[in-house]
């Protein structure tokens, strides 16, 4: 089997409700599976069968490996994450940079680092650990948070470029993600894109939110807003990314407003409507 | 520092999902928004433990139950998704899946909405949004679902 191309143009988050949605564009070459959701050893769901034969790029998302736990990352959630990437014959796989778990107790979410020399260095031990058993490259997704850790040494810019320096991950920049947390915790995001390494950006994630009790939510349950619209234009004029994702995970609207929102999505980045 | 980071990894998580203290430094209102954006979560548990009214709810279901969790801490996921399924009932917006639950578990268990729901020792008749279940010797059996 001939290995997918990189992620290119505008994608979908792939999820079972939207199977038939994300079956239907025409355009498409780009989509993300959650790799939890994914059991390698048994037949994959048949819409994303039907993708692999159209020569579409699966990219295996995973969400429980907690690469910012301090303990070492279980080999048994790498290995499961790297015979997804080989199933889906994915040309990477991308995790966060995050914890999930700890003291023997499930956050059930993505919980922020400090941004510490400490957490640097326990990102950098995880993501060596998961490198020597995946197949393929992993790029690395800085999350969104609600709040920060008192003492931090870094600041977001350094603190993602200590990690990526000291590892060959790639960056998965969430464009939603950087606004919530200038939202949320302060700071311009157009200065931090100024920051970033974009060049190593595999691709980016899209997604919706909400306000809500005076923070922004992350949800992937709402509309994109147009803050977020705007920084995704912001990115593309200093370096436009291979291609761009659209995260919908719940509250699925009307395939006419789903299209509308992978439309403004070309149209902020330039590329090709997929729908 | 070093190793400090695995106890107050642990210490953080305790704060957000087992009632631990707030751990020293961090801003109060911001973790306490976390904490809330973490009920969206138990939704998913309370779902498993109410599949028919989870399902009768469809798509709507993480907004109605994180709607009704703000501001309640959870009593288990059985007892969150009854006291929401009685709230819905109440305000007439319960599905006939969820409404078929309900009864359901009326009929076969006494719950006075504090304690422990305890199985029936005498039979029992429930309705709910339509739903006749009755409970003899301990056998439930569903009379006539809610009307779709």
């Amino acid at each position: 089997m001939r290995r997918m191309s990189g992620p290119s143009g505008v994608g979908i988050g792939w999820r079972p409700e939207i199977a038939g949605f994300v079956a239907d564009l025409p355009g498409l070459r780009f989509v993300e599976v959650v790799a939890e959701a994914v059991a390698p050893a048994g037949p994959l769901p048949d819409g994303l069968t039907e993708l692999r034969a159209r020569d579409v790029t699966v990219v295996p998302h995973g969400v429980r490996l907690s690469l910012g736990g301090a303990e070492p990352v279980d080999p048994a959630r790498v290995a499961h994450l790297a015979a997804v990437a080989t199933a889906l014959d994915a040309p990477l796989v991308s995790e966060h940079i995050a914890f999930v778990r700890a003291g023997g107790l499930e956050a059930g979410h993505l919980l922020p680092l400090p941004r510490s020399r400490e957490a640097v260095a326990a990102v950098v031990a995880n993501v060596r650990r998961a490198r020597a058993e995946l197949p393929v490259p992993l790029a690395l997704e800085p999350i969104a948070a609600l709040f920060d850790w008192p003492d931090d040494e870094l600041d977001e810019a350094d603190f993602l470029t200590e990690i990526l320096d000291a590892t060959d991950a790639l960056l998965l920049l969430d464009v939603a993600n950087v606004h919530a947390n200038a939202r949320n915790r302060g700071g311009d995001p157009a200065a931090l894109l100024d920051r970033l390494p974009l060049e190593r950006i595999a691709y980016v994630h899209v997604a919706g939110g909400a306000e809500a009790g005076g923070f922004y939510h992350d949800t992937h349950t709402d509309p994109v807003p147009a803050a977020v619209l705007d920084l995704v234009r912001e990115l593309c004029a200093r370096r436009r990314p291979p291609a761009l994702l659209l995260e919908r995970d719940g509250h699925y609207p009307p395939a006419a407003e789903l299209r509308g929102e992978l439309d403004a999505l070309a149209a902020a980045s330039g590329y090709p409507v997929v729908t | 520092m070093s190793g400090d980071l695995a106890a107050r990894q642990a210490e953080l998580v305790a704060t957000l999902v087992a009632g631990g203290p707030l751990p020293p430094g961090f801003a109060a209102a911001p973790v306490e928004a976390a904490r809330r954006a973490l009920r969206r979560k138990r939704a998913g548990d309370v779902a498993r433990h109410w599949p028919l009214l989870a399902a009768g709810l469809g798509a709507d279901w993480p907004a109605v139950f994180v709607d009704w969790a703000a501001g309640r801490p959870t009593n288990g996921s059985l007892r969150d998704g009854w006291d929401l399924a009685r709230e819905l009932r109440d305000r007439g917006t319960l599905p006939p899946l969820g409404a078929d639950e309900l009864a359901w578990r009326e009929a076969a268990n006494r719950y006075d909405g504090r304690g422990t729901p305890r199985r029936r020792r005498l039979p029992a008749l429930a309705r709910s949004g339509g739903a006749v279940v009755v409970q003899f010797a301990g056998r439930v059996r569903l009379l006539r679902p809610a009307p779709r």
